[in-house]
């Protein structure tokens, strides 16, 4: 058969097609795909075996592979080889797993007839990235934004970030931080990171009147006052040793030497500094289950600092941190849940205690209304629906939350608000639920 | 049935014309285009396309063709037989055409049988110029080639009027000035 398309008719075709047929329906591309697949002379075979880089697939340790992708590659073993159902799933392993590229390759099986799949994950060697892993603006507490830049080669990374807090603790802290990992020591299941942060710390009025009263209330505590003392910079070193123990669990124990320039002198009249040392143990969880149009995740983390004379710390405390995440989305709904809840003993300095009243919980409360020094116990929790619209989701949220010291526990304090989120950025009115009245809060911003 | 043919070189490449009959057909001896990395993707058990359009032309710079010929193949290589398979790719479904079992030139030889030209197409007064332009298929160009009525046409020509993208894999071949009369007297250039 030949086509044949005469010279004038060209020009018209060239013209006139290249604006109507040009834009033919998504489906029709992927019946492109289809057509290239169904006529591969491979498909009269049966595929005996799936792998990825040569590791049989349900062997391949990355948590970020999903149950749902896994059950999807076992679905090809023993069904005809179907090269379109090879490249979706190539296309998939490619942006889950953040890669350069996915080669799909057929070999031979152990029989006629048979073939073995194996999915070869090229890394991309080396990367630099320039981002703003945060930016905030919250009408009550101003800005809050993070500049990071960092670099990889193979399994060594190294990030520099320069920024504003003014969101996470009772002090705003603006400086530097620098972090060094290697993912790979010895194995893919060991990796090794050392962070080292600056930092410089301004405090709220409601906070240096909050220390001005609970210094003179515990002078005769000792170490008490020593947890509400004022610092005016922070230098830490914090190196931690990561094992990957399945897809779905990790663990990392480290160390962190924290450095603090303090606000009062020293008895000589110089100036002052004071050791936060803490051994740090973290257990990370996560697991997802995908079933059709369904996808269920679990995340979880326990967190345990502990602070010891025998570490050459001025403070001695244990502080524990436990978080649980479950969401659900099916179709274009989206339900989560997340718990927080934290525990101090002894006396452990201000960067250490629990904030209520941020972008994150609590919203449209101001922390320092609620306690302008944080609390030593607290608990948290927060539900949110939400309904994707094309490229966003609308979503509405309550939270309740609790925070306080020992058996001085606040009050139980709720907000709801709305939000609308497109990628990362997100926009929301939250409305913390005072006795009576209303009073909105505005925020705007990254990854919040 | 008359059979004649011409053979032009183009720097390395050999484009030959014959007469079959009604229809214009071309071969290039010397050339091959499943080899490279469009080889290497066909034994690692992947389908490529390929897309090829052959024209006639009355002067080598030419705007508009006088006839062209377009066709979409879809080739695979069989990783236990070790032979190709390939697919003609029409604009109706129904009119799909597969050949298999075949060693590669054999594959190569089908493609180019499959691109042919109606004589009554080809100016007869005055000499042509032949061109075919073969392309490795970008997964970017596929947008649109098929429709609710199979394979596009118009888009395929409309991809042959852009350059061609950046890393894709293609080749060109002429071959011209020759004349009707002496493809009809088997004359080699």
């Amino acid at each position: 058969m030949h086509v044949h398309v005469p010279g004038a008719a060209l020009l018209v075709a060239t013209i006139g097609f290249g604006a109507t047929i040009l834009a033919g329906p998504a489906s029709a591309d992927q019946s492109l795909a289809r057509s290239l697949a169904e006529s591969n002379v491979n498909q009269q075979y049966v595929v005996e075996s799936v792998s990825i880089s040569g590791v049989e697939f349900s062997r391949y340790r990355d948590s970020r592979l999903s149950s749902g992708l896994r059950r999807r590659l076992a679905g090809l073993v023993g069904a005809p080889c179907d090269m379109a159902a090879i490249g979706d799933l190539s296309a998939k392993i490619r942006s889950t797993l953040h890669l350069q590229d996915v080669r799909e390759h057929l070999s031979r099986g152990s029989s006629p007839e048979r073939v073995r799949v194996d999915f070869e994950i090229v890394h991309k060697d080396y990367s630099f990235d320039l981002s703003v892993p945060r930016f905030l603006y919250d009408s009550d507490q101003g800005w809050t934004t993070e500049l990071n830049a960092s670099a990889r080669a193979h399994q060594q990374s190294i990030e520099v970030g320069l920024g504003s807090n003014g969101d996470d603790l009772v002090e705003r802290f603006t400086g530097f931080s620098t972090r060094y990992a290697d993912s790979h020591v010895f194995s893919d299941r060991i990796g090794f990171s050392i962070g080292i942060e600056g930092y410089h710390d301004l405090w709220n009025p409601a906070t240096r009147r909050a220390v001005a009263a609970e210094s003179s209330l515990n002078d005769s505590v000792a170490g008490a006052s020593n947890s509400f003392a004022l610092y005016r910079t922070r230098r830490n070193i914090a190196p931690a040793v990561t094992f990957a123990l399945s897809r779905e669990l990790s663990v990392s124990v480290g160390a962190s030497f924290e450095r603090m320039g303090m606000e009062a002198p020293s008895p000589s009249g110089g100036e002052m500094s004071m050791s936060a040392n803490v051994a740090t143990a973290d257990v990370n969880f996560g697991y997802s289950v995908e079933d059709g149009t369904d996808l269920q995740r679990w995340d979880g983390r326990y967190g345990l600092r502990l602070a010891t004379r025998e570490l050459g710390s001025d403070y001695v405390y244990s502080r524990q941190y436990l978080s649980v995440r479950y969401e659900w989305k099916s179709g274009r709904r989206i339900v989560s849940d997340r718990m927080i809840a934290g525990m101090i003993t002894g006396h452990a300095p201000l960067f250490e205690r629990f904030a209520l009243g941020n972008s994150s919980t609590l919203p449209g409360w101001n922390r320092y209304a609620i306690d302008p020094l944080g609390g030593d116990r607290m608990a948290h929790d927060t539900v949110s629906c939400g309904y994707q619209f094309q490229q966003g989701t609308a979503e509405a949220f309550y939270d309740a939350g609790i925070v306080g010291d020992g058996d001085r526990l606040g009050t139980l304090r709720h907000s709801v608000g709305l939000g609308f989120r497109q990628s990362i950025f997100n926009i929301a009115m939250a409305f913390p639920v005072y006795q009576g009245r209303i009073a909105p809060v505005f925020m705007a911003g990254m990854n919040y | 049935m008359g059979m004649c043919a011409f053979a032009v070189e183009y720097n390395v490449l050999r484009l030959a014309a014959r007469l079959d009959g009604d229809v214009l057909h071309v071969s290039a001896p010397n050339f091959t285009f499943l080899n490279g990395k469009p080889l290497e993707r066909l034994k690692d058990g992947a389908s490529i396309a390929f897309i090829a359009q052959l024209t006639v032309s009355s002067s080598p710079n030419y705007v508009v063709p006088d006839a062209r010929s377009v066709a979409r193949f879809a080739v695979s290589y069989d990783i236990w037989e070790e032979r190709f398979s390939v697919t003609k790719i029409t604009d109706r479904p129904d009119q799909r055409r597969t050949v298999s079992h075949l060693p590669g030139p054999e594959a190569e030889a089908w493609c180019f049988n499959n691109l042919a030209i109606n004589r009554s197409d080809v100016p007869t007064d005055k000499p042509f110029y032949l061109q075919l332009d073969l392309r490795v298929e970008d997964p970017r160009d596929q947008a649109g080639v098929i429709g609710e009525t199979g394979i596009s046409i118009a888009r395929m020509v409309e991809i042959f009027s852009r350059p061609v993208r950046e890393k894709q894999v293609h080749w060109l071949l002429n071959s011209g000035p020759v004349r009707v009369e002496d493809l009809r007297k088997g004359m080699r250039f």
